[in-house]
């Protein structure tokens, strides 16, 4: 069982990898744009069990890390993600106000979006990853949040489908 | 039963993040390994990143005209009464052509002050959720490209080569937090170290606190030993902003890039520099004002008066 999961989330993680790498990234938007990496990792967290959520938390986390775009060390999204996943989905899994309900599901994702990033912010200080003036940061944090909430409740649907493909459930929303 | 789940969460957890911090540990102490996976991704991502640049551009462009559709509301008006074939031309060209005039102006450059230089076209830019300001450029080390060597735009300095793939590499831009530069002042000669800040405003430290710099000042590069990884003589940027408060240390500014990264979308690599400095020779030239024609009216009354 574990095993048709895991060859079935694996792909999705890294089709999704590819999509931000490739086409998301073409787009300059302002105010840094979105993560649909981050978004889908935290949506499927929401919809996992802890464990798994820890699981597909350290698969994107790497998969970040690996992006030549990454300024930090090999590692800090890793650790980061582990940690925001696992604890998104203690607070979100079987929570019945998010489940059927789109809008607190977004907004829950993108307040996961914004600790990440503000937390991405503090752990790369204090491994002297140099992250531009405080405006600048201010400006990127609040702007991928908000461009987060707009692209959360496009791609929720699928997501929700691609997550109940791989754990043979219902879609959730 | 709950319990033994329990501890399975969490030893999984445990060893999941005991993991990350491993990979921390060896990344920090410049484990090749680790510097081998991101470089491996790079290359396997990049031929995803040139197609993704081909599909993607026709939709770029839509969105570029519907956000600059005021400004050229008149030039539509006059391209409406051209043909269909002729405007489907035109679509198609515009980015050849956006292109062709940002490479026309880096070969002025760089022949000016005799810089050998590959030029690149801009693939793809690095995800902002890593606070960082990185570009793919479809050029890597099969063209002659190495790392730490400098990277012009049309207009002066982009930025640096941060890492080189096959037929791709990645390029650290100046307005990268990360990126330093030592500058000196076009005239003067003052020396000073440049930082981004994130966004197209960079501030520059002076070395001397006793030498002034007024607004309007230029920025080249002063060069690096073995010109890596900046070639001397590249216009950086202008001041437009000096501090001047008391007691500080040295005295600092704010100054504009010259090179628009918004639109960046052909560089070029600087491989080869001429054995002597060019001076000022890239400074560019000041805005011309555009002269007002004058018409002056000489009247001169006739000797006898008219009806």
């Amino acid at each position: 069982m574990i095993t048709r999961q895991i060859s079935i989330s694996l792909p999705i993680f890294l089709i999704i990898y590819v999509l931000q790498e490739a086409v998301v990234n073409q787009f300059r938007l302002p105010g840094g744009g979105f993560s649909l990496l981050l978004i889908f990792t935290l949506v499927w967290a929401v919809l996992s069990s802890p464990e798994i959520a820890a699981f597909g938390g350290f698969t994107a986390g790497l998969l970040m890390d690996l992006s030549g775009s990454s300024s930090g060390p090999i590692g800090q999204w890793t650790l980061l993600m582990i940690a925001a996943c696992y604890a998104v989905s203690y607070f979100g899994s079987g929570n019945e106000s998010l489940y059927g309900n789109p809008l607190g599901f977004t907004v829950f994702t993108t307040s996961a979006v914004f600790f990440v990033e503000f937390a991405y912010v503090v752990t790369g200080a204090l491994l002297g990853v140099q992250s531009g003036s405080f405006a600048q940061i201010l400006i990127t944090i609040f702007g991928i949040s908000l461009w987060s909430l707009v692209a959360t409740p496009i791609f929720l649907p699928v997501f929700s489908r691609l997550h109940a493909l791989a754990f043979n459930t219902r879609s959730a929303i | 039963m709950r319990r033994v789940g329990e501890g399975h969460s969490r030893l999984l957890l445990i060893i999941l993040i005991v993991t990350a911090l491993f990979l921390i540990t060896l990344d920090l102490r410049g484990v090749g390994v680790l510097e081998g996976a991101r470089q491996g991704t790079q290359t396997v991502l990049s031929p995803f990143q040139k197609a993704g640049s081909v599909v993607i551009s026709p939709i770029k462009n839509f969105f570029s005209d519907v956000t600059h559709l005021g400004r050229t509301r008149n030039q539509i008006e006059k391209l409406r009464v051209d043909n269909a074939k002729l405007r489907a031309d035109l679509i198609n060209r515009k980015n050849a052509d956006a292109q062709l005039g940002q490479l026309k102006n880096i070969l002025n450059l760089a022949g000016t002050a005799q810089y050998k230089i590959i030029n690149a076209r801009v693939i793809s830019q690095g995800s902002s959720q890593s606070f960082s300001q990185t570009i793919t450029i479809d050029a890597g080390s099969n063209a002659g490209i190495k790392k730490n060597m400098t990277v012009l735009s049309e207009t002066g300095i982009a930025g640096v080569v941060k890492d080189v793939y096959p037929n791709t590499a990645l390029i650290s831009l100046a307005t990268d937090p990360s990126f330093r530069i030592g500058i000196r002042i076009a005239g003067s000669q003052q020396i000073g170290i440049l930082s981004g800040r994130g966004n197209r405003s960079a501030g520059l430290q002076l070395i001397d606190n006793l030498t002034d710099v007024k607004v309007g000042d230029i920025l080249l590069s002063r060069g690096s030993v073995a010109n890596r990884p900046f070639v001397p003589g590249v216009p950086v940027g202008y001041v437009t902003a000096v501090d001047n408060s008391a007691g500080s240390i040295a005295q600092t500014a704010t100054v504009h890039l010259y090179t628009n990264f918004a639109t960046l979308g052909v560089v070029a690599i600087v491989v080869g520099a001429p054995s002597t400095n060019p001076g000022d020779a890239l400074v560019p030239a000041k805005p011309q004002p555009t002269p007002v024609p004058t018409v002056t009216i000489y009247i001169t009354p006739s000797p006898t008066p008219t009806n």
